[in-house]
């Protein structure tokens, strides 16, 4: 083949990346995790089917008379691995990945969402700069400076409502909804602010500038030019933002403002939990273990994606 | 009266409350004077609902909340005595001289006043003011919430829609006022008032025992805002009160215990702290912090392993300090018949229910009760009767009744049928974290059994009975807990199922089943031969049980704890609540 030829082994910039990704031994060990946590959420049903693991079949028979799990440990066994949800005896493993569906899917909606508009955004900021990008620019600032926290627990109630009665969603998938559009209404500024600069610089680069003079439509140079360059920022954007996300759904339906049962979140088994620290402590670690492990697992595995990415930046 | 919604609030607000826990915690000392016969320190009251229901004398209608106000701010005419066990329930005399003299008919009842009565800033208590308390119960468009015995009992006319032609102390135009005169009486010295009653009540003087008929001073009514600064006429009045904070009680020295036999006033001072969080409440008392609290709530299921043994007696560590006990209220789920106008619906409710998992959910059958077969509690005695027609009942729900009278449903009544199991019925709990868990239960059994779906609408607890009350925010089902208010069934069955009265959850009055219940209801409630009344009142609790207008819940038990300065606490049974004017703080 012409590169034995030549003698010279010529990779391309992904190769280069993905070779830098394999020799990062704990990006390589989180992509295994992470893959693992995304296939068990996305087959849960499939788990329902061949091991039995239903989210809402109440094994009451397993509790006392007080509704705690017999025999300690939160009632662990071959058949509920990770014991039984006190008080209604739902298998807390089920609970637990029928519950991430939920958490995954809200952190997932909002990243992608919030990537696509901040993106679009920022270049169009940078791009046209002048009146556009200082009339953006402002608003951002705007979004920046609100006490967001604040504003989602004081509209949630009115909101919600507001949702239902239009009919468009009801119940838990109301305040699903309303957590999805309100987070990626404040969400999106900050990824804006990440591709300004770049596309400021990139816009005066010698290759921007032959296409204007062959006469580029700015789709085109939006496009073909300038987006390629960005991918980078965007990639480990993207899986920073995950955990990120995953962390804020968690805290909202701790704040009792996600979904509500009997459908569960992590944020709701965890709020759950905190009432059995002394009495049931196995109950009271497991879902902030997972939570844990989740956010810490995808955090590493975006730094690790920077690092094979851009080795120029800080390692952190 | 009402069984109070107790329990834990969302989180959003556990969170702030936790902050203002940790902030007042190191703010509050406790008083360390000490007289000799027990009196003196500081009695605090922890809860996690953000205020009283209701502090106004004529609205406050909750077990707890009467016996919390009657034993430390308003007098009334009797009282209930202060003693453990069957003694407590005996009427004995408060501001009259005795416990009232009734006319041979019984229609007719004399109260004298005690010399020497004040409110608490000193002007005498009069005739005048017990008429115009009672008076404020029949601004029923104002003075909400509150029980109504007033109007159901005085002679009072009545105009075609039903309602009192006499319309409270507020309204001038179309209000007869001289209805109410005629009524209600006092004497030209004014110490003694006289009631005149419709129909004849042998137990008028257990229904002066509500603080409804406690004095109000007339120029110091401020109506709807009377609820945060009423007037005291007992041991303590109010120095601070302040809702999602706190209330502060100090000693009322225009009271006088030469005048009032039955108040001990042993504190100093009492404190309630609002909006404790469930676990943070639970927790002070536990590790006894702070020695002087005691929890108003109730203790979280999670924690009763920590105090109780699993067969529900006190460990005996804390045989001191805490109590199990019967109350005496029955909880149920309430139908609002009006919505869900459909028997077998109502029935397949019942039947796909799993109690067993709800009653575990509750602490088990030795903290949370046992099954209640209707709204009538077996220690009534002479109104109770078993209610048959319930074979079929099976702890953990009957699928087959279940589903043979939902497949009766849907050809008899498709609306109902289409919408339970379509849209789904609405079911009022208070925002709770047990009823969180109960609504997970009741969701799955009842789609699973009776393929009904159910919408939960959670209520903050201090705010649920106010919410629910309203029947354009009612739901399909509301939770609720009712308690007689003296040892007559006359306060259940009337109470809760008649149009015209208290606590109608129920809405039966476009029920075809209700026109008989009516007619015998109130015949019933004239009737003057005591048995011949039980009786009667133990077929209408089959009857209501036959028309399914409520889901029984538990005849429910209670469980009380408190810190460890704290003395000489027992349970009051017909207030279902600690005594608490008998509490004492340690030095």
């Amino acid at each position: 083949m012409i590169e034995e030829d030549s003698g010279v082994l010529s990779r391309s910039p992904r190769q280069l990346a993905w070779l830098r990704f394999r020799s990062h031994k704990a990006g390589v060990t989180t992509l295994v995790i992470a893959t693992l946590l995304i296939l068990a959420t996305l087959f849960a049903p499939v788990f329902r089917t061949l091991f039995g693991l239903d989210p809402t079949t109440r094994h009451t028979d397993l509790l006392n008379s007080q509704g705690y799990p017999k025999g300690g440990f939160n009632g662990i066994s071959w058949q509920h691995p990770l014991g039984l949800e006190p008080g209604i005896g739902q298998d807390l493993l089920a609970r637990l990945l029928f519950g991430a569906r939920i958490s995954f899917t809200v952190a997932l909606i909002v990243t992608v969402s919030t990537v696509a508009i901040g993106l679009v955004v920022g270049i169009i900021m940078g791009y046209f700069r002048g009146r556009v990008d200082s009339v953006i620019g402002r608003f951002i600032d705007f979004l920046l400076a609100f006490p967001s926290f604040f504003m989602i627990v004081a509209l949630s109630l009115p909101m919600i409502q507001r949702l239902e009665q239009s009919g468009l969603l009801e119940g838990n998938a109301a305040r699903v909804g309303y957590l999805v559009i309100i987070l990626i209404f404040f969400g999106w500024p900050y990824l804006s602010r990440v591709i300004r600069s770049p596309v400021l610089s990139i816009r005066e680069r010698d290759y921007v500038l032959a296409a204007r003079a062959l006469g580029a439509s700015h789709t085109r140079i939006i496009f073909r030019e300038i987006l390629p360059n960005l991918w980078t920022v965007v990639i480990v954007y993207l899986s920073l933002s995950l955990p990120g996300y995953l962390t804020v759904e968690a805290v909202f339906s701790f704040l009792g403002l996600g979904v509500q049962p009997p459908d569960a979140t992590w944020g709701l088994l965890i709020s759950d939990s905190i009432k059995y620290v002394l009495t049931n402590p196995t109950y009271f670690f497991i879902p902030s273990t997972a939570l844990i492990i989740t956010v810490l697992t995808f955090n590493l595995l975006g730094d690790a994606v920077r690092d094979s990415l851009d080795p120029k930046s800080e390692a952190s | 009266m009402l069984k109070k919604e107790s329990g834990n609030r969302n989180n959003r607000r556990r969170i702030l409350a936790l902050i203002a826990t940790l902030s007042l915690t190191s703010g509050l000392v406790t008083s360390c004077s000490s007289s000799s016969n027990g009196s003196g320190g500081t009695l605090l009251f922890l809860t996690n609902s953000e205020a009283w229901t209701h502090a106004d004398p004529n609205r406050n209608y909750t077990g707890q909340h009467i016996a919390w106000f009657g034993s430390f701010m308003h007098r009334t005419l009797t009282a209930y005595n202060r003693a453990e066990g069957a003694a407590g329930s005996e009427v004995v005399a408060d501001m009259a001289t005795d416990t009232g003299r009734p006319s041979a008919d019984f229609k007719t009842w004399e109260f004298t006043l005690r010399d020497g009565l004040k409110f608490e800033d000193g002007t005498p208590i009069t005739c005048e003011d017990v008429k115009y308390g009672v008076s404020r119960t029949f601004a029923t468009d104002i003075i909400t919430d509150g029980p109504t015995y007033a109007i159901s009992m005085l002679d009072i006319p009545k105009d075609k829609d039903g309602a009192s032609v006499y319309k409270g102390p507020y309204k001038t135009d179309g209000n007869d006022v001289a209805a109410y005169d005629n009524a209600v009486t006092c004497s030209s010295d004014n110490k003694t008032i006289t009631f005149k009653l419709s129909r004849a009540v042998a137990d008028f003087n257990y229904t002066v025992t509500y603080l409804s008929f406690s004095p109000v001073p007339k120029d110091k009514d401020t109506g709807d805002q009377y609820d945060l600064a009423p007037v005291s006429s007992g041991p303590y009045k109010i120095e601070k009160y302040k809702p999602k904070d706190e209330m502060v009680l100090v000693r009322n020295e225009n009271w006088s215990k030469d005048v009032d036999p039955i108040r001990n006033a042993y504190p100093d001072k009492i404190v309630v702290r609002f909006g404790v969080a469930e676990e943070v409440r639970d927790q002070i008392v536990l590790s006894d912090s702070e020695p002087n609290a005691m929890s108003l709530d109730g203790i979280l299921p999670t924690n009763l392993a920590t105090i109780f043994n699993e067969d529900g007696t006190t460990k005996p560590e804390w045989s001191k300090r805490a109590l199990n006990v019967y109350d005496p209220y029955v909880t149920y789920t309430a139908v609002n018949v009006s919505k869900v106008s459909c028997l077998p619906i109502r029935k397949a409710i019942y039947y796909a229910r799993d109690f067993a998992a709800l009653l575990q959910l509750a602490g088990g059958p030795a903290f949370g009760g046992d099954p209640a077969d209707g709204v009538i509690k077996p220690l009534m005695g002479l109104d109770y009767k078993p209610v048959t027609g319930l074979e079929d009942f099976k702890p953990a729900g009957n699928p087959e009744k279940a589903a043979a009278l939902m497949a009766e449903a849907k050809t008899t009544c498709p609306d109902v049928y289409a919408k339970a199991t379509g849209k789904g019925l609405v079911f009022d709990v208070g925002d709770t974290e047990t009823n969180k868990k109960a609504a997970t239960i009741w969701i799955d059994s009842l789609k699973k059994n009776a393929g009904i779906n159910l919408k939960f609408n959670f209520i903050e607890p201090g705010q649920y009975y106010a919410v629910v009350f309203d029947p354009t925010k009612q739901g399909d089902l509301s939770r609720a807990g009712w308690a007689p208010d003296w040892a007559n069934a006359s306060t259940v069955i009337p109470e809760l199922f008649l149009e015209t009265a208290g606590f109608p959850l129920s809405r039966v009055g476009k029920d075809p089943a209700y026109a008989e219940f009516k007619k015998r209801a109130e015949a019933n409630l004239s009737q003057s031969d005591r048995k011949k009344q039980g009786e009667e009142w133990a077929a209408l609790n089959q009857y209501v049980m036959d028309n399914m207008w409520v889901i029984p819940g538990v005849f429910s038990k209670t469980q009380e704890m408190w810190g460890s300065k704290i003395e000489g606490v027992f349970f009051w049974e017909p207030q279902g609540a600690p005594s608490f004017g008998d509490i004492k703080v340690k030095g």
